[in-house]
């Protein structure tokens, strides 16, 4: 008896992995199949890339490549990126460290629900009034207006990354530090940073990440100088025709900063996210 | 240095009174053990003492300064905590020094008052080392460490030993006690276990529900408990409890009519409360030499301790424990008398548990 149990608890359990890994493998192919045309298009001359049936077997090509420097001004739109991402970054996790620790120690948690609702509101509910409002400061199309409002979207990211690592730190350490003389500041700076680090760093890579990808406000509040590469590869797109071949390769540059980060912090990432979901 | 005083104090937490009002003088030098079951308040009034917890009524005085309102940071209390709360990112001697360096202490003063408590406590081989490093008594001894190179006023303890084992707990509650008797700093100390307070305090503070059920010196609250609850907290095993009454000129074990051999004042006491509860430590019977002398009990179990003896009984449906001498070893099922010393029983107010004096 116990042994024909023991028998169907194995095999269920030999089920349950294959339709697990089946799943995975189906769920991987989704998600990598327009990442995978999106790179090899970005290596194909520009009238194959939409050729019916798509071609599989080709002769690489670097021209789309070429072709992205040779017509924009590439690597000042990169720059833009890098400024306008690092900026909001720096910005999300100057005040979403602080508003994260005052919400893990006061633990009065509205404040971090109408940051997660800011977060969540589509954009476009914010670009009317940025645009206006920067528009009456004479801020548009300047670095200010795109690195503060892309901060309404890194902010969250920071807070709610960031509060499950605050919890995480038991609650007699603070209380030892202000024992010890510590004013709140201190405690923040003193104590409970240094024992965040890897929160912090995650918070940094997400805010990174989600910022580079974030296309509404860049697209609206930029200019020419300051257009930040998502909106400038928008420029391939056409009215009578859109440059597929160009706007591959745009779209491979652009997602290789993301995918790198996310590549080389894995494991660090996922236990970022997790952190404070289970007792340790 | 310093002393006490609390006043008329007031703890209300989330629609709850968790100290209706309890007022408490701790004097200069002494040792004070706040003791009680969980939820009594005890570690509640430490907190507050330590600034952690603010209060919804009355005052407390450190020394002359009243500090209702003083933040813990600059109340001049050092504490121990439960879990020791080191500061995991930060070394030992880290630990230790980081008090001092906020109060901006020239760094060779620093440096010395850490090397002095460390070789006090024998932690020196461990200053470099990280807490994760560490063993929990080790932990323990940097947490004290930690606490004796501020030099406060105050120190308070927040149940330090109760995530040692029991030989290391035995261990380093002697190095506080002799710690205490070194420094001749103020000390309140909370615990749970009646043994701690017991063999440390110069007087134990006894809580229940955020009441002060009394305020004595080890042996006072031993000898003469001031209630049922304070009696049947204090002492291991507990206090037995025997609810009798007085039957013509004698008194009896409620709802029988088996005699209690007490004396005469007893009899006096126990007629002036009309229903009233007889305590008895275990280490207060004697074994009688005949059931004529003492009470005539059936032996349920036997504990041979090496030290002494349990035996546990019944008396009238009421259950009890006996501690005598090693050398009686009924067995199970025996008959055999014991005799409560008169001197040492307490007669207890049947409905209020005060004690009949």
């Amino acid at each position: 008896m116990t042994s024909a149990a023991s028998t169907d608890t194995t095999l269920s359990d030999d089920w349950a992995r294959r339709v697990n890994t089946l799943l995975l493998v189906v769920a991987g192919i989704l998600i990598m199949t327009p990442t995978v045309w999106m790179v090899l298009s970005s290596f194909k001359p520009s009238f194959e890339v939409t050729a019916y049936p798509p071609k599989l077997f080709f002769t690489p090509t670097f021209e789309n490549y070429a072709q992205l420097t040779k017509t924009t001004p590439f690597l000042s739109f990169a720059l833009n990126s890098v400024i306008v991402t690092v900026g909001s970054a720096g910005i999300g996790l100057l005040f979403g460290i602080p508003a994260a620790f005052a919400v893990s120690w006061t633990r009065i948690s509205w404040p971090a629900l109408l940051a997660l609702a800011a977060r969540m509101a589509p954009g476009t509910l914010f670009l009317l009034p940025w645009y206006v409002m920067f528009r009456q400061v004479g801020l548009i199309g300047s670095y200010t207006a795109l690195i503060l409002s892309h901060a309404v979207i890194t902010m969250p990211i920071a807070i709610w990354v960031l509060l499950p690592s605050f919890d995480n730190i038991p609650r007699s350490v603070y209380e030892a530090a202000q024992v010890d003389g510590c004013s709140l500041t201190r405690i923040l700076l003193r104590i409970a940073l240094p024992l965040v680090g890897s929160g912090i760093a995650v918070a940094a890579i997400l805010c990174f990440v989600f910022s580079w990808n974030y296309f509404l406000f860049a697209l609206v509040l930029s200019n020419g100088d300051t257009k930040t590469l998502i909106a400038a590869a928008f420029n391939f797109v056409g009215e009578g025709s859109t440059q597929w071949g160009a706007l591959m390769a745009a779209a491979t540059l652009i997602a290789l900063p993301p995918l790198l980060l996310a590549a080389v912090v894995q494991r660090w990432l996922v236990a970022g996210l997790t952190l404070g979901a289970v007792k340790g | 240095m310093a002393s006490i005083s609390i006043r008329n104090l007031v703890k209300n937490y989330a629609g709850f009174t968790v100290i209706p009002d309890l007022s408490l003088e701790i004097a200069d030098h002494e040792f004070v053990v706040f003791v009680g079951p969980s939820g009594c308040g005890k570690s509640t009034l430490l907190r507050i003492i330590a600034g952690l917890e603010p209060i919804s009524g009355g005052d407390i005085f450190i020394g002359d300064m009243r500090v209702n309102n003083v933040p813990a940071s600059r109340r001049n209390i050092a504490m121990v905590f439960q879990d020791y709360a080191l500061y995991p990112h930060m070394t030992v001697f880290d630990n230790m020094a980081f008090a001092l360096e906020l109060r901006r202490v020239p760094r060779s003063e620093i440096e010395a008052r850490v090397r002095r408590a460390a070789a006090m406590l024998h932690i020196e081989p461990f200053l470099e080392r990280k807490p994760k490093a560490l063993s929990g008594g080790q932990r323990q001894r940097v947490a004290m460490g930690r606490a004796i190179v501020r030099d406060p006023q105050v120190f308070l303890f927040d149940e330090p030993l109760s995530n040692l084992d029991a030989k290391l707990r035995g261990q380093v509650r002697a190095e506080i006690k002799t710690l205490s008797q070194e420094l001749r700093t103020t000390m309140v100390f909370v615990t749970h276990d009646q043994i701690e307070a017991m063999t440390m305090a110069d007087r134990i503070v006894v809580l229940q529900a955020g009441v002060i059920q009394q305020v004595g010196t080890p042996d006072e609250v031993y000898a003469t408990p001031a209630n049922q609850f304070v009696a049947g907290f204090i002492g291991s095993p507990t206090m037995n409890f025997f609810n009798v009454e007085r039957s013509g000129e004698r008194v009896v074990f409620a709802g029988s009519d088996r005699p209690v051999p007490l004396g005469e004042a007893a009899a006096t006491r126990v007629a002036q409360s009309g229903k009233a509860v007889l305590g008895v430590r275990p280490e207060h019977f004697a074994v009688a030499p005949d059931e004529s002398a003492g009470i005539p009990i059936d032996v349920s179990l036997v504990e041979p301790l090496g030290s002494d003896t349990l035996i546990h009984f019944e008396v009238a449906g009421q259950p009890a424990i006996a501690r005598v001498d090693p050398d009686v070893r009924p067995v199970r099922g025996n008959r055999i008398a014991l005799r409560p010393v008169p001197a040492k029983v307490h007669l207890f107010d049947g409905e209020s548990g005060q004690l009949l004096s």
